[in-house]
This record gives structure tokens, C-alpha cells and sequence, in this order.
């Protein structure tokens, strides 16, 4: 599985600043220590960057770069912006993200095949956020016809089917899981990719890593190819890097229907156990689901 | 081949809870099987209503909801006689609504007073319900708890931030626990949740999922409390199987709807059958979402919806 840092960001009370006002001090810092935490690529996200967003990103691709050799992920709605990081990007981009809109389908398609880039493919369509696992199905099928037709291959998609809080309505989570375990036949060959902290969106924070570590090894049974995470949460790289296959094998067993007597597990496991039960909707979410 | 007509499957049973004390205590809860489905399981206690009494005057009542409480609207002690006397009242909520800082702000000891005065007075189970103001609540609703020691009062809203406070002294005189949380399933259920783990027991917290009136969002509070009818009959989900209790009466008087004189508008029709047939469909449709007890006003909608409770559960 690749992983992609998330932590520069222009939500984040350090890093928002620091962008704004061109201090280039604070995201290198991240970066060289999300670069030490072993993550593959990095997500820059500047966000919407109406104003003068294109000299913004040139600015923060450069002073990244000037710390780290990984690829980047390129983060933000603006084409302008997303055209002009691409310019000085070394290596191989990632282009985060172009959705069936056509304001952003439109300008950023030939972005991808003009600066040799990978792309992720937002399914988030014209009437906004899809419903069910068969609403990602169609909206998969017409994004990867339109990239075909500039000549993009689908090995250069990579998927994002939209992760949303488990505190939230929980079937929307599972929508996300089924239409995943269905997406290789639907379009051989495309990657994924997941916003993996979505899920544990409006969790108290120090929960959150439980969820985010729980749904990623749910998704990886489906073949996740990638996700944009926490590059400073260890045990989830560890889950990542193979380092913790008998609680992958754990997880992979309940979402089988397995159903072991949690006073036989030990503390970790049950955590594990419960947050699945929690995201396959089998439990309902409150923030207290570990304790009970 | 005969048709045979599928079945939900049943895991789980709603409790029950007793409101009040002595002869004249009710039971509310214990379904095993989804509002008013007979024919998949039980309904051991049917839905009851509460009435209505004010600690104060009411201020912006239409005449439809004042006229048959006529003359006792200044002393909630005769109010809640008439309720109990003339329309044949089973549990009387009385609504603390002197106590709200934004209006009469009524102290504790006095908005006490009128509570143990009041309880003294009816021998039928008693909700008291504060201003849904944290910080007033907490310190009016421990005073009740404390001066109605013992009577096993029904008392609420408790929120995540007033939870500890009201629920320890709820505790401590013996009282119940209505836990109220603002249309959300999984705020509900971390809320019974924390309750539960700061010691209140498991028969003294009915839930309050928040209600509204139809036209005013209804369908929402009907889908969270569907949704936790599901969690507690069919997954087992122990921290929801409580019976839930509707404010729903103070909802339907205070829209717009019912207050519009038909004079104002003549084709919105006669207005007193208005209020009561809205209050009374807002009540019915409550029920059909797993309502257990329901707060209402107006005796005629009252009579509506007892028709309708015995209608659908008739042999």
C-alpha cells in the first residue's frame, strides 16, 4: 500500500499561516518529518487558493522540495494552481483531485497526459456526492471514459470513491466498502485512493486513529491501492507496511462474519474487533463504542 | 405453494420503566416488536400521554389551546386537577417555563415550591420539564429532585452538559431520567450511555430524541427514532433500548399554523380544528415511530389519538 501524508494542509493552525505568509520554515519542518515517517508520497493541499493560488503552489512545491525527494500529491480545486505546481514538480505528480465537474473535469483532464501525471478520480458528480455504491459505479464508468478518450490509461487513475464519518450515516460507509469490492471489475487496472481521516471526522481526536487504522485494514481487503493519512500515526504505517498481519487477519476474519468472544482477545484486538463492528453498521457509533 | 409473510426478527426488547409511585404508577416500554406490529410481537404497555400544566400563566396560547383550561391557568395545582378530573389525565407534565432566564426567571427555590406543591397535590405520575437552559436546569432540577425526595418524578431535558449534575441528584432522591439529545441517534446513544456510566439505572431513563411538529422537520426526529427502535429490537444494542417520551404538544401551539386566525386567512379553515388535528397527527405520527409516553395539550387531540392507540391494538 502507498501512503500519502496529509498533514500539510491549509486547515492546520502552523501550516495556514505559514502558507499565507510564504514561511517556509514550518512546512519544510513537516515535511522532512512526515518524509522520516516513512509515508511515499505528500499531499500539499492549499485549498481552494481563489486568490493567486497558482504562484502559491509554485512557492510551496518548490520549498518542498527543497527538503525531500518524494513524490507530491497536489491538492486543491483551483486548475490554475494545479497547472503551475505541475510546471516545477520533479518526477512523476499526483494530481489530487479531478471530479465529473465539468469546471474541473474540463480544465484539468489534459493536465494529465501534458505533465505525464497520475491522477485521482473524485467520484463526486454533477448532482454532488453519490448516494449508494451504484451511483459510484456509474460516475466511475463516465470519469474513465472521459480520461480514456484524452489517451489516459486507467493505470494512471487512481479512484477515490469518497470515505464519509462513521459518526455519520453509516450506510454511506457502507456504499463506500461495496462499491470497492466491486471496482476492479468495473474498471480493471484503475487505482485507489481513500481520505482516510474522513472517517473519523467529528470522532473526539484522540479516538480517531482507531477508526482511521480499522476501516483502512477493511478497505485493504477490498485492495486498496493508497490512501491519504496521518503520517504521524506509527501503527497504522506499521499495518501498512505488512508489520501487523494478525490483527489484518483479525479484522478480515469479523467483516467475514466471524464473531470471537472479545474476553478471549486481548485489548488491542478487541478495540479492532469493535471498531469493525462499529463500521460495518453492525454496532451503531456513539464516541463511547470502546468502552462498551 | 403458501404465501408466507416475511417476519422481522426480533433480538432485542425495549424495558421498562416505571413512572410515578403507588396505585396510581404507570409502565411504559417493554415492546418486542416495531410500533403497533401485533402481529410480530408484543406491546406488554400501551403509549400514554401526559398533559400539560404551565408554573406560569401562558402568554401566546391561541384561544382553541386556552378555552378548555379556562380559569385554572394561573394555579398549576387546580390546572392539574381539572387535567386530572375533568379530562381524565393519567400523568401530568408540568412545564417549568417561569424558570427560563429569558423570561420571568423564576428562582430555584420558588419554581421548586410550585413542583412539590403540584405533587403533593395529584397522585398520578408527574413529569417536570425545566427551560431547556443548562445551566438554569441544573440548578432548578436539583432543587426539585431534592424537595420531591422519594415521589419518583419524571425529570428533564438532560443534556451532554447538564448530565452529571441533574443525573447525580436524580440518583441520590430517586427520581427519572429523561436524556435528551438534539436529533441525532448516535448523540442519543452516547448520552444513555454516559448516563448509564455515572450510575443512573437502567429503569429510571426514558429518552427524549427531540421532537417537532409536522411541517416543522418531523420526518427527521421520525427516522432518528425509528433508527434507534432498530438498534434496540434487532441489534441488540442494549444503550437504546429505552422507552422514548415526545414534547410534542408546546411543538404543534407554538407554529404558525395554529395561531393564524382564519379570518387572516380563510382558507386555512376553522382554527380550532386546526390546532387540534395538527397536534393530534404531529402525536399519531410520534407513535408510529416508537413513542412511548407523549407530552400533549389539548383535550380533544388527546381523545384523537387514545382513539387511534386503541384502534390499532384492538384484537
Amino acid at each position: 500500500m502507498l501512503l500519502i501524508g496529509e498533514n500539510v494542509n491549509i486547515m492546520s493552525e502552523t501550516i495556514g499561516p505559514a502558507l499565507r505568509g510564504r514561511n517556509p520554515k514550518p512546512i519544510q519542518e513537516l515535511a522532512r518529518a512526515e518524509t522520516e515517517a516513512g509515508v511515499d508520497y505528500l499531499d500539499l493541499n492549499i485549498g481552494p487558493a481563489r486568490k493567486a493560488g497558482d504562484e502559491l503552489m509554485t512557492w510551496v512545491v518548490n520549498t518542498v522540495q527543497e527538503v525531500t525527494d518524494l513524490p507530491l500529491s497536489l491538492d486543491t480545486t483551483n486548475p490554475a494552481a494545479m497547472e503551475a505546481g505541475l510546471k516545477v514538480h520533479k518526477g512523476r505528480a499526483l494530481i489530487n483531485s479531478i471530479s465529473l465537474q465539468p469546471e474541473r473535469l474540463e480544465p484539468e483532464l489534459p493536465l494529465v497526459k501534458k505533465y505525464d501525471a497520475d491522477m485521482i478520480g473524485l467520484l463526486w458528480g454533477t448532482e454532488g456526492m453519490p448516494r449508494d455504491a451504484a451511483e459510484r459505479c456509474v460516475l466511475v464508468v463516465d470519469l474513465v471514459y472521459r480520461a480514456n478518450q484524452l489517451g489516459i490509461p486507467n493505470r494512471d487513475i487512481w479512484i477515490d470513491p469518497i470515505l464519509t464519518p462513521a459518526s455519520g450515516e453509516i450506510n454511506q460507509v457502507k456504499a463506500c466498502f461495496e462499491f470497492m469490492s466491486m471496482l476492479n471489475d468495473i474498471a480493471p487496472e484503475c487505482k485507489s485512493v481513500v481520505g482516510l481521516s474522513n472517517i473519523s471526522n467529528g470522532t473526539p481526536t484522540h479516538l480517531r486513529p482507531y477508526l482511521n487504522r480499522s476501516c483502512m485494514i477493511m478497505l485493504m481487503k477490498y485492495g486498496l491501492y493508497s490512501a491519504i493519512v496521518d503520517a504521524f500515526d506509527s501503527e497504522l504505517i506499521k499495518i501498512a507496511r505488512g508489520e501487523m498481519p494478525e490483527i489484518v487477519k483479525l479484522v478480515h476474519r469479523v467483516m467475514d462474519g466471524e464473531k470471537p468472544n472479545l474476553s478471549s482477545l486481548s485489548q488491542k484486538e478487541a478495540e479492532y474487533v469493535k471498531t469493525v463492528r462499529v463500521l460495518t453498521g453492525e454496532a451503531l457509533y456513539s464516541h463511547s463504542w470502546l468502552e462498551i | 405453494m403458501a404465501l408466507e409473510i416475511p417476519k422481522t426478527s426480533y433480538s432485542g426488547k425495549i424495558r421498562e420503566i416505571r413512572l410515578g409511585k403507588g396505585d396510581k404508577s404507570i409502565t411504559v416500554g417493554g415492546e418486542t416488536a416495531y410500533p403497533f406490529y401485533l402481529f410480530e410481537g408484543g406491546i406488554p404497555n400501551l403509549p400514554k400521554i401526559a398533559m400539560e400544566v404551565y408554573d406560569s400563566p401562558p402568554e401566546e396560547w391561541p384561544e382553541a389551546a386556552l378555552e378548555p383550561f379556562a380559569g385554572v391557568t394561573d394555579d398549576p395545582v387546580a390546572w392539574a386537577k381539572k387535567c386530572i378530573n375533568d379530562y381524565g389525565a393519567e400523568i401530568i407534565c408540568l412545564q417549568l417555563i417561569s424558570t427560563d432566564p429569558n423570561g420571568l426567571d423564576r428562582g430555584a427555590d420558588e419554581a421548586a415550591e410550585v413542583v412539590k406543591r403540584v405533587a403533593d397535590a395529584i397522585d398520578i405520575p408527574l413529569i417536570v420539564w425545566g427551560c431547556s437552559n443548562e445551566e438554569k436546569d441544573t440548578e432548578v432540577l436539583r432543587k426539585v429532585s431534592e424537595v420531591c425526595q422519594g415521589k419518583n418524578l419524571i425529570i428533564g431535558p438532560v443534556g451532554e452538559g447538564d448530565h452529571k449534575k441533574i443525573g447525580a441528584s436524580a440518583i441520590g432522591y430517586h427520581h427519572t431520567v429523561i436524556a435528551s439529545t438534539p436529533i441525532d441517534v448516535n448523540l442519543a446513544k452516547q448520552l444513555n450511555i454516559l448516563l448509564g456510566n455515572l450510575g443512573v439505572p437502567d429503569d429510571s431513563l426514558i429518552m427524549d430524541t427531540t421532537v417537532s411538529s409536522i411541517g416543522y422537520g418531523i420526518e427527521y426526529c421520525y427516522s432518528v427514532m425509528e433508527r434507534a427502535r432498530m438498534a434496540g429490537l434487532t441489534q441488540q444494542d442494549e444503550k437504546l433500548q429505552f422507552p422514548v417520551i415526545c414534547n410534542i404538544g408546546k411543538e404543534v401551539w407554538k407554529a404558525k399554523e395554529v395561531k393564524i386566525a382564519e379570518k387572516e386567512d380563510p382558507k386555512l379553515g376553522d382554527a380550532r380544528k386546526r390546532g387540534i388535528l395538527m397536534e393530534a397527527i404531529s402525536a399519531m405520527i410520534l407513535l408510529l415511530a416508537g413513542a412511548d409516553v407523549l407530552i400533549m395539550r389539548h383535550p380533544e387531540a388527546i381523545k384523537l389519538v387514545q382513539e387511534m392507540i386503541a384502534e390499532l391494538t384492538a384484537e
